[in-house]
């Protein structure tokens, strides 16, 4: 048979963002494939020199919607460290359990995501219908769904009033409930497994040799997660749970995700239990001492770093993001060797690609 | 004369069959809707799309040829028209003969070998891909369909479709015989429909649009025409062969019990649309040859050795 | 007896509850209190500082400052990305987020809003 590439290209019902990838394919066989990024670069390191740290708080929220509260939480610790302030208890346990949501929510997001490229319309509905608790608890404390605007550089921009405490608190077990369900669906249901067992293993060589981070790695037995191993206030108190699996297919993928959505619910409850009184930010001064620094976190699709660097004025001299998709992508033209033409639905969507987040 | 042409055009023609197909793609979504905790469109929704459909623009690509594309849904559209005349609805006979069980069998059969003609006659590359994958899953599910619609046909002593309708007044429904044989009848219909599960062929993540990717307009509204009408003619078919008709002192009560029984075979298509994620195309080829021929051979020689 | 947690019993369960989506625009919507919506003005407290225009990040807040009584304070609802970071930055509590959407248009370029004019000194 002869060879034909298909384009999944910049549009195509398959992504969220645009992606060009031309795949060559004989029959139902999958050979090989290119890639090609950049339709979504917008210069955000660029921008971020050109205005002042106050701005680029809210400027770096743009980067990805998201995981857009890591993104600003990287970015504050970066600065907090270079001013040399810290922020209170109280202030950094609101942090963590907006991440600690923000992880939640991403997570059911992919897993709409998953059910609806393998057929299960139904499992897509019901994940994004609790996933809508999740922006509900999230626009009750911040005002808004998706773009929080929470962080602040010496803090957190608003308090959790007791009421809203309470609300959470009943949100929580609400979405705990429901969320259980669609879970063990997910975990239970032998269409998702025939579907997504044995495709596109990767060995943990190939995973260090790439450099892929996040729950891509964990499928495959690569044992690293930010929240203990770089742990900043609070999570040095929390005893997160890592979990790995050996198989590195796309089912031990999808299970990791599974594993990590209900291990995020259980810190979530025990950051508003035991959340500390006192003020939620401290003053920040707008000029910035020289230096430079490096913080990492965990971001729902891995580890995220950024490096800043300040020359003693009030705009960064050179900012750099470093974001989880950019390695996972360029695996994704191994991984889609040997595949059924049917399976790049697959593939592509255990990876979690945020191509926003890969471009900047 | 005058009644020919009521049939033709009326009922249960032309106008009868669009009624029912509209509907039945309204309640399809519906119920697909509440499924999934949605609210659904409102009921002039599918006559809506289909007025929209008609009055956008018709676009092709340059080596595609307009008349053949333009001729292949309208051929599909008559064929399953035709198929659906000899069909009795509610006891009420148009035509019929000796043998147009597989007549309506072939005519059925005429939307898939078009459909796989328009993937090949738009020339883009999803459109080629779709139709191989629509005729590799007609390889796959036409057999076992074929099989086991021979039983009601071996069990009534007759070919055609009305007489098999009747006879189930003195015997009994079939169904009762043949329960297996509803259940291998009913995967049949999805696949021959393409929904979900066995929507392959146009399985939106993998191929945009299967076949139908470069068409718009007109060409679309008279496919999505046929697709809804080759459901409808399907859902009679069955209900007819495995429930048939019996003729009660109320007569009412029979076209409420008919009417019944059609609405329960949409509520069994939805639902299985809802539960089970796509299959794969060797996974279906496994499913087919490996399950399905076995068990509706079993079925068949069950019904023979039943006559005996 | 727990139930299962299968995909059957959800779409049964899922049938007879009512449906989680509403008709907006033909049913009402209801947004919480803090929600960050269009931005209006306590004029009284306002005092043509300038904080909230140094620090907005989109660029959508202008000053035109004569002198000390004559000013105009001009928001770009179109640039506008709905940050707060202007309510946090006015020490006098006078610029603040409604919880009003902003009406969509197909002129975004003519959405200009005033928000304080000031010439001379008031009685």
């Amino acid at each position: 048979m002869n060879k034909i590439s298909i384009p999944i290209g910049p549009h195509h019902p398959l992504l969220k963002e645009p992606l060009s990838m031309n795949i060559e394919i004989t029959g139902e066989k999958v050979l090989g494939g290119s890639l090609r990024l950049g339709y979504v670069h917008r210069g955000i390191e660029k921008m971020a020199t050109q205005r002042t740290y106050v701005q680029d708080v809210h400027l770096i929220e743009r980067i990805c919607g998201i995981c857009s509260h890591i993104h600003t939480t990287t970015f504050c610790n970066a600065v907090e460290t270079l001013l040399g302030i810290e922020v209170p208890p109280r202030g950094l346990y609101i942090r963590a359990l907006m991440c600690e949501l923000e992880r939640v929510h991403s997570h059911l997001l992919w897993l709409g995501i998953l059910a609806k490229h393998v057929g299960l319309d139904t499992v897509f509905m019901h994940a994004w219908h609790d996933r809508e608790l999740v922006l509900d608890i999230m626009e009750g404390i911040s005002g808004g769904r998706v773009s929080h605007a929470a962080n602040q550089i010496g803090g957190v921009r608003f308090d959790i009033s007791d009421k809203q405490a309470e609300m959470i608190n009943v949100n929580l077990v609400k979405l705990k409930q429901q969320v259980s369900g669609v879970l063990d669906v997910i975990e239970n249901e032998p269409a998702l497994q025939a579907r997504t067992q044995g495709v596109a293993p990767v060995s943990a060589e190939l995973i260090k040799d790439y450099c892929v981070v996040g729950p891509v790695a964990r499928a495959s037995g690569v044992d690293v997660d930010m929240r203990r191993d770089d742990p900043w206030s609070p999570y040095d108190k929390l005893d997160v749970k890592v979990i790995t699996r050996p198989e590195g297919d796309a089912w031990a993928r999808t299970l990791i995700r599974v594993l990590e959505t209900r291990e995020s619910l259980r810190l979530c409850k025990i950051l508003v239990e035991d959340m500390p009184d006192g003020p939620v930010s401290v003053w920040a001064s707008r000029k910035v001492p020289e230096g430079e620094v490096v913080t990492r976190s965990e971001a729902p699709r891995g580890e995220v770093v950024y490096y800043v660097r300040s020359d003693g004025s009030d705009k960064p001299a050179r900012l750099k993001v470093r974001t989880p998709t950019l390695p996972v992508l360029s695996l994704l033209p191994v991984q889609l060797s040997a595949i059924h033409v049917a399976d790049i639905p697959v593939v592509l969507a255990g990876i979690d690609l945020c191509v926003a987040c890969a471009d900047r | 004369m005058i009644r020919s042409l009521f049939i033709l055009f009326l009922f249960p023609g032309l106008g009868f069959q669009i009624l029912c197909g509209l509907a039945f793609e309204w309640m399809d979504r519906k119920l697909l809707a509440r499924f999934q905790r949605r609210v659904g469109p409102p009921w002039y929704q599918p006559l809506a799309d289909l007025i929209k459909l008609f009055s956008k623009e018709d676009l092709l690509p340059e080596s595609a040829s307009g008349l053949f594309e333009m001729l292949l849904p309208l051929l599909s559209m008559s064929a399953v028209l035709t198929a659906g005349l000899y069909i009795p609805i509610a006891g009420f006979t148009s035509f019929s003969f000796e043998g147009d069980l597989i007549v309506i069998q072939f005519l059925m059969s005429v939307p898939t070998l078009a459909y796989y003609l328009a993937g090949i006659a738009s020339v883009g590359i999803y459109s080629i891909i779709g139709g191989g994958r629509s005729i590799l899953q007609y390889l796959s599910y036409e057999v076992p369909l074929l099989i086991t619609i021979s039983g009601p046909a071996v069990m009534a002593g007759s070919w055609s479709v009305a007489e098999i309708s009747q006879a189930q007044a003195t015997m009994g429904p079939f169904v009762i015989f043949q329960p297996l044989g509803l259940i291998l009848a009913i995967i049949g219909l999805i696949g021959k429909l393409k929904r979900d599960p066995l929507d392959i062929p146009s399985a939106s993540s993998e191929v945009v649009g299967g076949s139908l990717t470069e068409f718009s307009g007109t060409k679309l509204g008279f496919w999505y025409l046929v697709m809804d009408i080759q459901a409808v003619v399907g859902i009679f078919l069955l209900v007819n062969l495995y429930f048939g008709w019996s003729d009660f002192s109320l007569p009412l009560l029979g076209i409420g019990i008919f009417i019944f029984l059609c609405l329960l075979m949409v509520v069994i298509l939805s639902g299985t649309s809802a539960i089970f994620a796509r299959l794969r195309i060797d996974q279906l080829a496994g499913l087919g040859w490996k399950i399905l021929v076995p068990l509706s051979l079993l079925q068949l020689g069950f019904v023979i050795l039943m006559g005996v | 007896m727990r139930r299962k947690n299968n995909l059957f019993n959800a779409i049964i369960d899922a049938l007879v509850s009512r449906p989680d989506t509403i008709g907006y625009p033909f049913a009402e919507l209801e947004l919480p209190e803090g929600y960050r919506g269009a931005i209006v003005i306590n004029a009284d407290n306002c005092t043509g500082c300038g904080l909230c225009v140094r620090d907005c990040p989109a660029g959508a807040l202008k000053l035109e400052k004569t002198s000390r009584d004559e000013y105009r304070l001009t928001h770009y609802p179109a640039r506008c990305a709905y940050c707060s970071q202007c309510q946090n930055s006015c020490t006098r509590d006078a610029i603040h987020h409604s919880n009003q959407l902003v009406d969509a248009t197909d002129r975004p370029r003519e959405l200009v809003v005033i928000l304080k004019d000031k010439n001379g000194e008031c009685d």
